[in-house]
């Protein structure tokens, strides 16, 4: 069995009357990316600053690395990281200052600050950059000294708040691999919060979605595709030489479909089981043809959209 | 406390290196400067006049402590304006707080520091218009008088430290900068200003002149003045001086002036006021302790409001 780094238990937070965060339970496994996901003010980013001891739960608790998140903060602080999702760091700084000020408050002695100052920045692929100040940086750079400074204190869980957001496709493929190049080498726990899908598909093993609050779903990427392309909830297209009149109710009141829907030209046959047979013969039976019939999959967007909406 | 220091010394690179510190620095300094030398100019000519005037300056001219007065609320304020909702709207306090030290480092840090920007203002200061007297006076301050300087000195510092919490306490309480510099402006004008203005339309509608006792004989060429008129002036300046006394900024100009030993500004030197003096650092001490007590209170409270506050506060997604 997995140790859980993290461990949330009815973790909830309270801002006035807003619930930000509902009664969330929730684990991560060590060593795993996990892509946290939800739509715009779903909680995410409250989630977070209670994890990092920022913020504090109004009930419920966590354990982040062993360590309570009320009781202990300061140690998870020397375990974990933040990135958040705005630039963190100071503009008028150099990388290379804003790194040493994160590795002083960090205690990290003068030498080894600057040994591991140089190797962040090296794995960032930013040494010839240390010395120039943040604000020149492209968002993309920032983005990546921003990486170095959630690294410097070599920390076993990173929280990555959209790490790519509003960099250009070269930019978001680059620290995409060096996320995953972190979590192979080094043996890093990755929470990843993102809205690209193909970014989560390529790079988390599990997702946890949260919608107001609450945990909708945890799974895994596989997983959450087989269950809703399962028996359980097909979707069959068909694309018919004619329509004829009346065709529609007729499949609607096939034992096993849930509805049907016209798009485009084609029918979709929603079913609980798999109704193939009955469904081609009524059609045929009315007299027109069947020219394409295929199962359509739901893509990941529309599985996300369904859980983002749901609650 | 390491998380403290590492802060302050940030905080202080920081503070020297801004151009806000050097302009104000720099206006300091060249006021001060210009009033040394009037107070130089002005002992030359007087032979009981000693040292300390260089700070205190000379019944019409503009002096050390004048500069504090007025400038001091905007050095202490600007300091201390954006400490805490700079780091907030920047997004570098969830970095900052993310680090592995204790919560009120951060606060702590910035006031070392703060305290230590404005440390070096007053000692710079107050050093350079030395450096620059003696060599033209020919003579330094005697032993009381460079106790009384360093006395001035500390006062100053704590008067400019006072500023700068009540300058950081803006910071705590408002999410903007822009709110809280507005606040600072605010704040500033009122001391400096709005409270002498007021103290002076209070007392004349609560002390109406008697009339008549105010005329300039011609034939004689001088001014004759009634004793009711005088009486009049004399406690108008009383209620003044008392309203006046809510202003940190004229607590610390009758503490000032009269650890110096010397009348100050130029009302009090119109001869409708007997000014008493106070010979020595203790008599003006003993006269002043309420003055001071009340700057090192505000301080306190400024500053304890302050932590207890950011300690108390949320960090929200996006700070």
């Amino acid at each position: 069995m997995t140790e859980h780094i993290i461990e949330t238990m009815m973790l909830t937070k309270n801002y006035g009357d807003l619930t930000a965060v509902d009664q969330l339970n929730m684990t991560v496994n060590e060593g795993e990316i996990y892509g946290f996901l939800g739509p715009n003010g779903a909680g995410k980013t409250t989630t977070i600053l209670m994890l990092m001891g920022l913020s504090v739960p109004s009930s419920g608790t966590a354990v982040v690395g062993g360590y309570d998140i009320v009781e202990e903060s300061r140690e998870i602080r020397k375990v974990a990281s933040v990135l958040p999702e705005y630039s963190s760091l100071y503009g008028d700084l150099t990388a290379n200052e804003n790194l040493d000020y994160i590795g002083r408050l960090n205690d990290l002695p003068k030498e080894e600050r600057k040994d591991r100052i140089d190797e962040m920045l090296e794995i960032v692929g930013m040494s010839d950059w240390g010395d120039s100040k943040l604000e020149s940086f492209s968002r993309g750079m920032k983005q990546r000294v921003g990486i170095a400074a959630a690294l410097i204190k070599q920390p076993k869980v990173v929280f990555l708040d959209e790490p790519t957001l509003g960099l250009d496709p070269v930019g978001t493929k680059e620290i995409r691999e060096l996320i995953l190049r972190l979590n192979r080498e080094q043996d890093l726990t990755v929470v990843l919060i993102s809205h690209l899908l193909p970014e989560i598909q390529m790079t988390c093993g599990r997702v946890g979605i949260i919608n107001k609050g609450r945990l909708v779903v945890t799974e895994t990427i596989e997983n959450l595709t087989r269950e809703m392309t399962g028996a359980e909830d097909r979707r069959v297209e068909f694309k018919l030489s004619e329509v004829p009149p009346g065709l529609i109710g007729d499949l609607e009141a096939v034992e096993g479909v849930k509805s049907v829907t016209r798009e485009n030209g084609r029918l979709y046959v929603y079913s609980g089981v798999d109704s193939d047979y009955e469904v081609s013969k009524t059609i045929t039976d009315r007299g027109a043809v069947i020219l394409l019939m295929r199962p359509r999959e739901y893509t990941l967007e529309e599985i996300f959209l369904k859980y983002y909406e749901e609650g | 406390m390491a998380g403290t220091l590492t802060v302050a010394q940030k905080e202080l690179r920081d503070q020297f290196g801004s151009k806000r510190f050097m302009i104000l620095f720099g206006l300091v300094l060249l006021l001060s400067s210009l009033a040394a030398y009037q107070g130089v100019d002005y002992i030359r000519d007087n032979q009981d006049a000693g040292f300390v005037y260089i700070f205190s300056g000379t019944q019409m001219s503009f002096s050390f402590i004048q500069t504090m007065v007025y400038f001091g609320p905007l050095l202490g304020l600007a300091l201390g304006f954006d400490a805490i909702n700079k780091e907030r709207t920047n997004g570098t306090l969830s970095m900052l707080m993310g680090q592995p030290i204790f919560r009120d480092s951060v606060i702590n840090g910035k006031f070392v520091a703060g305290a230590a920007a404005l440390t070096t203002l007053v000692v710079g200061t107050m050093g350079i218009m030395s450096g620059l007297a003696i060599p033209m006076l020919g003579f330094g301050p005697t032993m009381p008088e460079a106790s009384k300087i360093v006395v001035l000195m500390l006062l100053t510092i704590v008067y400019l430290v006072f500023w700068m919490c009540l300058g950081i306490f803006y910071s705590v309480l408002t999410k903007r900068t822009s709110t809280s510099i507005m606040a600072s402006i605010a704040t500033w004008l009122t001391f400096s200003i709005v409270v002498t203005i007021l103290a002076s339309v209070v007392a004349s509608f609560l002390v109406p002149l008697p009339g008549e006792g105010f005329r300039i004989h011609a034939e004689a060429g001088r001014i004759q003045i009634t004793p009711e008129f005088r009486e009049a002036i004399q406690k108008r300046m009383a209620v003044m001086s008392d309203i006046q006394k809510i202003s940190p900024t004229n607590l610390y100009e009758e503490a000032a002036s009269d650890i110096l030993g010397v009348a100050q500004g130029f009302m009090r030197g119109m001869g409708f006021q007997e000014f008493q003096r106070t010979p020595t650092l203790n008599d003006a001490l003993a006269a002043n302790w309420a003055n001071i007590a009340t700057i090192i209170v505000g301080l306190v409270i400024c500053f304890a409001g302050s932590y207890i506050m950011f300690l108390r506060s949320e960090i929200r997604p996006g700070e």
